[in-house]
């Protein structure tokens, strides 16, 4: 696995793969979903790369914790993350419920 | 890793599997058999090194590549005749771009001289002047990874934090920067595009094709989820989301295109030029051949249903509904769909036989658009699914695969222990543990087996690379030949394959350097000028065999013999079988080539050909009929990790003897044992007389051999067909058992290939069975002593 977990209280923080390509994709969503209802940051501070499919994982991610209620959030996110995301065109991937924000 | 060095390694991967399509590709140009899918392939494989190598800067390799990709545009583009000579042409500088590639992975550099004569010919070809750097269309200019200018709040504060709430505020992101707006000049243009899982799964991105269209001018991209599931429904590999951009350029449509070119058949495209009449459909400058443009302008209405169907398709319906939408949908342009439509079609299609413009393209297009239109936002995931399963690969680390062979051998190993344990506490073997093991076993095997699988690969790879070195070297020694190839499917472990290459090289080199005649000499000997090579790949008894064979003078034993007494190598009134003197040629330091040359004969070829075989757990041996020629064969393991072996005993030691080499075994009688001039033990079977081989003694265990009649002999078979009785002193079963190499961990071993362990955690040897019958043959067992005084 190429990301790790670290847990304070009840929020979850997710260091996300440098490379975030087609073989992280199904790993990146497996821990992600283990996650699921409780508040993640998103550590992306070590991110070199990020593909299409990682993308649409943390969409996806961002859907179902944006239904949930619950804070789903980005710290940190390298140059080369923030770049791609923007050629992306630069989708949300943060949920960030009222009240929930610390 | 060093991340950049990590992608860097893929790239040049990548690399390896581009050379090898495009090389496949020109020798298809070069017999005549390469059609316009073929001439493209070749083109985007090379275009593809050039692009990575713009990533990375390598400036050689850019330089070298984009000139042959110039020519090989002009070839597909039908303003360069494809004739023999620039196929030949094609094929040498080829070997020097795979110089280059080489060249930039291992950090050396490609001789100056032989690159700029590569370089002179195919600008030779092109005719044209030398394009300055900028030109060139390399690095950065094309493919670099150039830093986009984002409108980021905290984009230079420290540690590069980016307040992503700002950065998200609209969804379209502008590039460069906001504050320049479109110029007036330049042509709005809307790309639609909607990646399938197919491209993912071949390792295509969607965020480098973004990037290379922004750098053909400002572009808007708004990203369209519609299809996209919540997480717990979503399928990781699967493509759901599409793209909308933007584009104000000066570039034209073939520009456009031209980013998407590795990516077109896995993805729907849709370009349409806002705003555009329908006569514009095709600029002049826009790299389509009059055909393109004629068929596009004669189909335009009756392709209209098509171009709808594939907009549809390609995300228009699900574009409107989407929230971030940030252009507004374009005027709708027909005629450029159509002209989009048809130049796509003509990139997989056979051209138009006729000049006359026909409707002919018109199905494809239909064709490709039908399913798209289906894939409405509803029905899209479903949809994706059958596609996704048409031809779904993955490009996986070898070193995860080699841990998970190595973890699936210690299963192997810690079944058998476990069953051994469970044998020896004495449960019956109906009880439901035993019965459990035998499942467990059952299923050991068919994982290892669908282990093994992920790393076999056919032998085409190795192959594929002979005749052009065949057509090198008759070059080079003037003599004629034809190579003839057969069985290059075969399929045999990746580890046997990278190591086959030079044994074969060696090989091929050799027959035509000393097997083959000369055009006078053949005629001379009444055989048509053209030698004829054969390699054949086969599978034979569990193993893989590679055959080479040519029709030439066949091995001039007298003279091999003469040199092998020149050199020392064996005495003069030594008696040696024709078979033995053929082998001699295997003997380190024997050269039969009097004028050591460029190809052959440095006096290390055949020796270092056996050693590398030997090495892969593999034999090779000859057969020569003089006048007539030579057939090298060569036997190999079809996987280096297992094996299938029979336990048994000899001089208490236990030992392995590959299954694949038994044929039968027996309890000798006393009387089937005679011993050849009082020594050599033979043993009938049957009606024949096979050497009976005391393995306890052939491996020095023990000084004397043992009673026939009270051991039980097993009939191998050696790779050249010779037979020969092992005689030990029992058999414990068959089974499967890890191969652990002898000398990774040790040395070499005489008459053993590698080692073992076993259930009981004991280290037992595996047999070489084609040694020890060799060594058999020159060094005879003594016969036990108490039959000496009775035959």
């Amino acid at each position: 696995m190429s990301t790790d977990t670290a847990t304070t209280a009840d929020r979850a923080t997710v260091s996300l793969a440098p490379v975030l390509d087609l073989q992280a994709a199904e790993p990146l969503r497996a821990e992600l979903m283990a996650l699921r209802g409780r508040p993640l940051d998103l550590d992306a501070s070590q991110v070199t790369r990020m593909g299409g499919l990682c993308l649409q994982v943390l969409m996806s991610a961002r859907k179902i914790w944006s239904e949930d209620g619950v804070c789903l959030t980005v710290d940190q996110p390298s140059l080369a993350f923030s770049e791609q995301l923007a050629a992306f065109g630069g989708p949300e991937l943060q949920s960030e419920p009222e009240g929930e924000l610390s | 890793m060093d991340p950049f060095e990590s992608i860097k390694q893929t790239f040049f991967q990548e690399c390896d599997e581009l050379l090898t399509d495009a090389e496949q590709g020109l020798l298809a140009m070069e017999s005549g058999e390469a059609d316009d899918e073929t001439i493209n392939a070749v083109f985007r494989a090379v275009h593809s090194v050039k692009g990575g190598a713009g990533a990375f800067g390598l400036e050689d390799l850019i330089r070298f590549a984009h000139v042959f990709e110039t020519v090989m545009d002009e070839i597909r583009s039908g303003k360069m005749e494809l004739t023999d000579e620039v196929a030949k042409t094609l094929l040498r500088a080829f070997d020097v771009l795979a110089d280059h590639v080489a060249a930039a992975r291992d950090g050396g550099k490609v001789e100056e001289g032989r690159s700029q004569g590569a370089y002179g010919e195919l600008r030779g070809l092109i005719g044209g002047e030398e394009e300055d750097d900028d030109a060139m269309g390399g690095g950065d200019e094309d493919f670099g990874f150039v830093p986009l200018t984002l409108s980021i709040e905290g984009e230079d504060a420290p540690g590069g934090f980016i307040d992503l709430d700002a950065q998200n505020a609209e969804a379209g992101v502008e590039l460069p920067a906001p504050d320049q707006a479109p110029q007036d000049e330049l042509a709005s243009w809307t790309v639609e595009f909607s990646p399938k899982s197919e491209m993912y799964a071949k390792a295509n991105e969607a965020g480098l094709v973004l990037r290379e269209l922004a750098r053909l001018g400002e572009t808007r991209v708004t990203l369209i989820d519609e299809t996209l599931p919540p997480l717990d429904q979503l399928s990781a590999e699967q493509a759901y989301v599409s793209w909308r951009i933007q584009l104000f350029t000066d570039s034209d449509e073939a520009s456009i295109r031209e980013v998407f070119e590795f990516v077109e058949d896995d993805c729907n495209l849709i370009i349409t030029r806002d705003g555009a009449e329908p006569s514009v459909a095709a600029p002049t400058d826009d790299g389509l051949s009059d055909d393109d443009r004629a068929a596009a302008d004669s189909a335009n209405a009756d392709l209209d249903i098509a171009a709808l169907l594939a907009r549809v398709g390609g995300g228009d319906a699900p574009a409107e509904a989407a929230p971030e939408i940030v252009a507004e949908a374009p005027p709708e342009a027909p005629a450029e769909d159509v002209a989009a439509l048809i130049a796509r079609a003509q990139s997989v299609a056979p051209p138009p036989a006729a000049k006359a413009p026909t409707p002919a393209p018109t199905p494809p297009p239909v064709a490709a658009a039908a399913p798209a239109a289906a894939a409405a936002p509803a029905a899209a995931a479903a949809n994706a699914a059958p596609a996704a399963a048409a031809s779904v690969t993955i490009r996986v680390d070898l070193d995860r695969v080699d841990r998970l062979i190595n973890a699936v051998g210690e299963l192997v190993i810690q079944q058998a222990m476990l069953s051994q344990r469970v044998l020896e506490s004495g449960l019956a073997r109906s009880s439901n543990v035993a019965l459990g093991l035998e499942d467990l076993e059952l299923l050991t095997r068919e994982i290892q087996d669908s282990v093994m699988a992920i790393r076999a690969q056919p032998v085409k790879s190795v192959f594929q690379r002979m005749p052009r070195l065949a057509r090198e070297v008759a070059d080079m020694t003037g003599k004629r030949v034809k190579l003839v190839m057969e069985g290059e499917g075969t399929e045999v472990d990746k580890t046997v394959i990278e190591r086959l290459a030079d044994p074969i090289t060696h090989m091929l080199r050799n027959a035509i350097d000393h097997g083959l005649e000369d055009p006078e000499g053949r005629a001379e000997a009444g055989k048509p000028a053209e030698g004829v090579v054969r390699l054949r790949a086969l599978h034979r008894g569990g193993r893989i065999v590679i055959e080479l064979q040519d029709d030439g003078r066949g091995i001039n034993r007298p003279r091999v013999r003469g040199i092998a007494v020149a050199r020392g190598l064996i005495t003069e009134d030594q008696v040696l079988s024709d078979e033995e003197i053929d082998n001699l040629i295997f003997l380190p330091g024997f050269s039969t080539a009097e004028v050591i040359s460029d190809i052959s004969g440095r006096g290390v070829g055949m020796d270092v050909v056996r050693r590398s075989i030997q090495g892969l757990g593999g034999r090779i041996s000859i057969s020569s009929e003089p006048g007539k020629g030579s057939k090298f064969t060569m036997s190999l393991p079809l996987t280096l990790a297992v094996l299938d072996g029979m336990v048994v005993t000899a001089a208490e030691q236990t030992l392995v003897a590959p299954l694949s080499a038994i044929v039968e075994s027996l309890t000798p009688r006393t009387e089937d044992v005679h011993y050849i001039g009082g020594k050599d033990a033979v043993i009938r079977i049957r009606d024949t007389f096979v050497p009976l081989i005391d393995v306890g003694v052939a491996l020095g265990f023990r000084e004397t051999a043992i009673d026939p009649a009270s051991g039980v002999a097993v009939l191998v078979e050696s790779e050249g067909g010779g037979k020969a009785a092992l005689l030990v002193e029992a058999i414990q079963g068959q089974r499967q058992v890890v191969i652990k190499s002898l000398e990774a961990n040790y040395q070499q071993i005489d008459g053993v290939a590698a080692a073992t362990i076993l259930g009981d955690g004991r280290v037992a040897l595996i047999l070489d069975v084609d040694a020890l019958v060799t060594t058999q043959r020159r060094k005879p067992a003594a016969r036990p002593s108490e039959k000496r005084m009775a035959s």
